[in-house]
């Protein structure tokens, strides 16, 4: 029946998947979520040919219809790039800050999707799998690296102030993993359920119950010596007590100082962004006590208005970024700098996803850009990542990854790699399949790992 | 046959399973009846001969009888889901009579609550689920009937080949009979994205993924095959061809997502009739407003011309003389879309410039108030804060009550105010994005007492004929007028609520179909846009040496593709269900399948522990007609049921987890019987059969659906956990906590997982502070010692033991009842089994 507590499955099993003699660089994960489908066109993903062709047909591509419906002619980037660090790598004047890790930054220009519609695209992006059900990829991490902290979940799912992503919940769900791989939603605003001492009931009061649950359970024990069952649920009830304790110190942001509030923008006069940085500084908080993997995200779900919550700029591209681009922009650089500083960044492993990207034309009738599941960038920084490159390409104007197209699957296989562990090796067996999260697809991509 | 199948049979051959020189993998090969072994005095049924056989082939033996206390706690779980009460445990113990045991089971199985734990056990095998998933995933309201007649078809002890052929086809053999047609339900009981796609390819993929959906729960529920991993390409490790994939494809063609009108002809017919008087008084009461209206009309007319031009989306713009005030009044009389309601009108930004020298725009540093459309989860969304924020882009959007109001702390001097919802002018006229304001009114005031109208709706346009016709009857009002046309309103309102009150006919999520326009077609790597030959709905030929194949025309009416295949998967030759099920009965008694992969009886799957019993099992299915409760009573008269869950070491190390059954496997209780035995112990359950499901989760609906948890869920919510309103991506708190499914996959064998955030829940969560007050109000009035004597009976049907009984009296001196009772309802006792 159940694993206990500690062992948590895959964990004991590592020593057999990796191979001999390898030290993984990263012991954690960082994973910055954009929803509604961040542009790689605005952001990340620099196309000259974009800016001279702007306001002609996309060749060959004249009558596209999309998701949402027709498209108009081609249409530019309402802002710059600029070259940025030693490497030079052109990047959006909309992410000033962010862009000071060019040369840290290992850029996948290749990504493509197997969904056009937020709900599965989020799902592919988190889970490898465009269906709901699986779990998400910092579940799997759980399940094959197990705690490094007894005190804090494994994996922590920190959802936007205005709500959750696309699919809400099913983006930290751990599927048919056991119970304990979930996601801890958790945000600055919103704390852990059910970890604060009921109103009325005092340490002593709660000590009491807790010390004749304990009798009861060791009476009921000694009749079936050796169930490790009962000890395990025993033992959990302990581990409860110390996470009562050890997770608001940890989500406790005001043991930080007046500076480090001021860098990562708690205290903005744009609301949004205030709450944003908060939340960074919550996930530094987590990965500093060794939670596994944080999910930030940065923007919610669909609202009655496109790219109002997220990132789908359907209509009004440049009012929609100018609005969620400072948002993400200096509390993420700040938090890289504040890891950093601190030598997280030496054993943890950042990664910046979106579910797809936007087309380089306009959508008719607007001056906003469509899903385009063809082309997206990701990238990664930190632990064990080769900074300063970029793996992949799109055509000339962006529409498609045709350089060294990388999946889903190649992104996860590296991140697994990363973490010492072969993404084929951690599996798990549900009706009828040994579920991966690389499905039975991925390959490491190389030429980005330090 | 390709490579990959040739090299499967050889494995298949060489598997531990497989006997002779028949290739066929074992899940496949015909029935068998074997020489049931030569019984001990132990055994009860032939179940006990298999068992001991293969115990003593590991020099095992079985363990005693149960207590009759852990017995009839195990048996009563098993069949109810509930607890024993102390009264029946106390007079279980006491009973002499030699057949005990049989009349205690045959009294749980005629139990009305005995269709509630394994129709709940049957939902997980088929994904049901209650919301829609993906996305938008709203809740399903009417999915509920389908639950009911599963809890109703395992009370009747319905035989399961007609189940099965409800299932798949209840419409076509229903003959209008809606307790049949709803069994169609279980097609349509998986998550649907119901996303609107322009892009053609991406609208086939996403119809591809739902019939996924329909072929993965049907072939897993009933065959325990997992077809769906042929999808792409031939199975790799069980010999499925990917045309059998799309065999079956083909077969749900027809099958789409959604509610049917499950009524009978008598109920339409009533419904009918009751409804004919009250429409007709909506007719007078319609006319007479028409009519009453017709005379206002008449009244006036509207100018041939108008000072101003109409709303302009991208700039509309009001002068006016130089005026000191200190709140201008904007009231929205309509919206461009909607003449008779302002409710959706957008403002992206409203601009209130100085008269005189210095231009400046002093909206910026007005006080703005209005009320708006709201996003439960995200109250500002659409706020009036976006009208003078400085930038277009961000809407105010209006609800019905639109009037916006700018208030400065000093006078201003001012002379124009522009309006707006398109400034950029970025979207095209067609996009809902700009949707404007229809006729306004513009007032300022000093004092907010007196107002003064800088500009009347009748200075513009009317921009539609409809717009035109409520302006006029907004002008040609008079108090009399409006007297009658209330009056008259008023009765239209009554008479819609007379017309509601009728209920309407009886709808179910059961699906609807349609005949395909073109024949299915098997997609190369799964892909859509690949199209390989065509393929004709017919049965897996995976199983055609054992089991008489079919195969229907290209064109065969859909209908008849189901139904099809319902009796191919219940004909008397196909061995695969009979064994899937007959596994599954044994999986729910014993915590662990004689396969334990209960469905999958792949490569990939387990091998069966006991390949003669599961084969004697069910051939049984076959000799009791599908009826179930029958083998339910055999299982449960076994000897290796009724024994002891006692651990001996010298067993426990030749087999730890009890496959061989040794003993009786200990259990921990399901997430659905955690909640019910919390509600029973606090004697708090509310034990009302079916209907509408309840929620521990509060629903907001704004584009997408979003799921809050409660936190303390109300006595409404204090049903049996079968009848609560399952939505996908919703966990909820006790029951997720417990390992209760998710409910986008099937799940034919629950997980049991020890969390910490188990223990915070059950320590902390409203629900169960809830339950210890509502305890020991319950237990209140009595001594303490008469308290502890109670609450340990109806928590664990015992008395407390000496020492239990004095930390339990000192717990509640000190501290309470309901630190007593939080405690007892976090015991291991009250949610492990023997």
């Amino acid at each position: 029946m159940s694993t206990g507590l500690m062992g948590i499955g895959m964990a004991d099993l590592l020593a057999d998947t990796r191979p001999s003699g390898y030290r993984p660089k990263a012991k954690r994960v960082l994973q910055v979520f954009c929803p509604g489908a961040a542009s790689h066109l605005d952001l990340w993903d620099y196309k000259p040919e974009l800016i001279k062709h702007h306001g002609q047909p996309l060749p060959g591509e004249e009558e596209m219809v999309s998701f949402q419906g027709k498209n108009g002619n081609l249409m530019r980037s309402p802002w710059d790039f600029q070259r940025r660090g030693q490497c030079g790598k052109h990047l959006s004047s909309l992410l000033p800050q962010l862009g000071e890790f060019a040369d840290e930054m290992a850029f996948v220009h290749s990504m493509h999707s197997k969904s056009n519609t937020h709900g599965p695209g989020c799902l592919f992006m988190n889970t490898g799998f465009v269906q709901e059900g699986f779990p998400s990829a910092g579940s799997w991490m759980s399940y094959a690296l197990g705690r490094e902290n007894d005190n804090l979940p494994t994996y922590v799912a920190i959802p936007d102030v205005r709500g959750e992503p696309p699919n809400g919940k099913a983006n930290w769900n751990s599927g048919f993993l056991p119970a304990q791989h979930q996601g801890v939603s958790i945000n600055a605003a919103n704390p852990i359920r059910n970890l604060k001492l009921p109103v009325g009931i005092s340490l002593e009061k709660e000590e009491a119950s807790r010390d004749f649950l304990r009798m009861l359970n060791r009476k009921h024990l000694a009749e079936r010596a050796g169930d490790s069952e009962l000890a395990a649920r025993m033992a959990s009830y302990e581990l409860a007590a110390r996470m009562q304790l050890a997770a608001p110190e940890v989500s406790d942001l005001g043991r930080e100082s007046r500076s480090t509030h001021r860098a990562y923008g708690t205290d903005d006069s744009n609301a949004l962004k205030a709450a944003y940085a908060r939340n960074c500084l919550l996930a530094r908080r987590f990965l500093e006590h060794g939670v596994r993997y944080v999910t930030l995200y940065c923007g919610s779900r669909a609202s009655g208005v496109d790219g109002l919550m997220n990132w789908d700029a359907h209509k009004t591209l440049k009012s929609d970024y100018e609005r969620h681009a400072p948002i993400l922009d200096q509390p993420t650089a700040a938090l890289l700098r504040d890891m950093k500083q601190r030598g997280l960044l030496d054993d943890t492993l950042v990664l910046w996803t979106t579910e797809f990207g936007r087309m380089p034309t306009h959508q008719a009738g607007t001056v906003g850009r469509d899903h385009n599941p063809d082309a997206f960038t990701t990238w990664m920084l930190g632990a064990g990542v080769k900074g300063g490159v970029s793996y992949g390409a799109t055509d000339p104007f962006g529409r498609r990854a045709v350089q060294d197209k990388a999946t889903v699957w190649d992104f996860y296989a590296t991140v697994l790699h990363l973490l010492g562990l072969d993404h084929e090796s951690v599996s798990f067996y549900h009706n009828g399949i040994d579920r991966r999260l690389t499905d039975v697809h991925g390959h490491v991509i190389d030429p980005i790992l330090a | 046959m390709n490579l990959w199948f040739a090299l499967l049979f050889s494995l298949a051959v060489a598997a531990p399973f497989a006997k002779g020189e028949d290739e066929t993998w074992w899940a496949f090969r015909p029935l068998v009846d074997d020489e049931i072994p030569k019984a001990s005095g132990w055994a009860k049924t032939p179940i006990d001969s298999y068992i001991e056989h293969d115990l003593k082939q590991r020099q095992l033996g079985p363990n005693p009888a149960a207590s009759r206390r852990d017995f009839i706690r195990r048996v009563t779980y098993d069949l109810l889901g509930m607890p024993p009460s102390a009264d029946q445990v106390a007079a279980f113990e006491a009973e002499e009579s030699i057949n005990a045991e049989e009349r205690l089971m045959d009294r749980l199985l005629a139990s009305p609550h005995f269709g509630e734990q394994w129709g709940r056990h049957w939902l997980d095998v088929i994904r049901f689920g209650e919301s829609r998933g993906f996305e938008v995933n709203p809740l399903i309201d009417n999915a509920w009937p389908f639950r009911d007649y599963i809890v109703r078809s395992f009370n009747d002890d319905k035989p399961y080949d007609q189940l099965v052929r409800e299932h798949l086809a209840g419409d076509v053999i229903g003959n209008g009979d809606p307790e049949i047609e709803v069994g169609t339900g279980f097609l349509v009981a998986g998550p649907d994205d119901l996303v609107g796609n322009q892009d053609p390819l991406a609208q086939a993929q996403i119809r591809a993924n739902t019939l996924d959906d329909i072929v993965g729960a049907t072939s897993s529920a009933f065959l325990g095959l997992t077809v769906s991993c042929a999808r792409c390409h031939d199975h790799k490790f069980d010999p499925i061809e990917q045309a059998d994939y799309y065999r079956m494809q083909a077969t749900f063609a027809g099958v789409h997502h959604g509610e049917r009108v499950l009524a009978t002809k008598d109920e339409l017919a009533v419904y009918e009739r009751e409804r004919a008087p009250i429409l007709k008084e909506q007719q007078h009461w319609q006319t007479q407003l028409t009519e009453e209206e017709e005379r206002l009309l008449a009244s006036v007319e509207l100018p041939k011309s108008f000072p101003l031009p109409a709303p302009s989306h991208y700039i509309t713009e009001d002068r006016f003389d130089p005026v000191k005030l200190k709140l201008v009044r904007l009231t929205i009389h309509n919206a461009e879309q909607n003449a008779s309601s302002p409710a959706g009108s957008k403002v992206d930004e409203i601009e209130v410039w100085t008269a005189g020298e210095e231009l400046r725009n002093v909206a910026r540093e007005a006080k703005v108030t209005a009320s708006s459309k709201i996003a439960a989860d995200n109250p500002a969304a659409y706020g009036p804060q976006w009208v003078n924020d400085g930038k277009f882009g961000q809407h105010w959007i209006t609800d019905s009550n639109a009037v916006l109001t700018l208030t400065w702390d000093d006078p201003v001097l001012v002379n124009r105010v522009l309006l707006s919802s398109d400034r950029p002018r970025n979207l095209s006229p067609t996009h809902g994005e700009r949707r404007f304001i229809g006729d306004y009114q513009l007032d300022v005031s000093t004092d907010g007492v007196r107002w003064t109208t800088v500009t009347r709706e009748n200075a513009r346009p009317p921009i539609s004929d409809a717009h035109a016709r409520q302006r006029r009857l907004r002008l040609a009002m008079n108090p009399e007028a409006a007297k009658t046309l209330r009056g008259i309103r008023s009765s239209l309102a009554r008479v819609r609520v007379r017309l509601r009150a009728i209920p309407a006919p009886r709808t179910a999520w059961a699906g609807v179909f349609s005949e395909p326009a073109k024949p299915a077609y098997l997609m190369k790597r799964g892909d859509p846009a690949q199209r390989g030959p065509e393929i004709a709905p017919a049965s897996l030929t995976t199983l055609q040496s054992t089991s008489a194949r079919y195969e229907l025309p290209l064109q065969a009416p859909e209908a008849e593709r189901r139904r099809a295949l319902s009796e191919w998967l219940v004909q008397a030759d196909n061995p695969l269900t009979p064994r899937v099920l007959a596994n599954r009965l044994w999986y729910y008694h014993f915590g662990t399948g004689i396969v334990d992969t209960p469905s999958d009886f792949g490569n990939m799957g387990g091998r069966p522990s006991h390949p003669e019993l599961l084969d004697f099992l069910a051939k049984r299915l076959h000799d009791y007609q599908w009826y179930m409760k029958p083998m339910h009573r055999l299982i449960l008269t076994s000897a290796v049921y009724q024994q002891s869950s006692a651990r001996r070491e010298e067993a426990s190390a030749v087999d730890a987890q009890a496959r061989l059954l040794w003993r009786f496997p200990p259990r921990r209780l399901r997430g659905e019987e955690v909640r019910d035995t919390l509600l029973t112990v606090a004697n708090q359950l509310d034990k009302r059969q079916g209907g509408p499901g309840f929620r521990l989760y509060q629903y907001l609906r704004d584009n997408v659906a979003t799921y809050v948890p409660l936190e303390r869920p109300g006595a409404e919510t204090y049903r049996r956990a079968v009848y609560h309103q399952n939505a996908r991506a919703a966990p909820v708190d006790v029951l997720s906590d417990f390992d209760a499914p998710d409910c986008a996959l099937v799940t034919p064998r629950r997980v049991t997982t020890t969390t910490p955030l188990q223990a915070l829940t059950l320590m902390n969560h409203g629900f169960l502070l809830d339950q210890a007050a509502l305890f020991a109000q319950v237990l209140s009035g009595r001594t303490p010692t008469e308290q502890v004597h109670q609450a340990f009976s109806q928590a664990f049907q015992r008395k407390p033991e000496e020492d239990e009984l004095r930390a339990a009296i000192q717990l509640l001196k000190i501290h309470g009842g309901e630190a007593f009772c939080r405690a007892l309802l976090n015991a291991n006792e009250l949610i492990y089994l023997d």
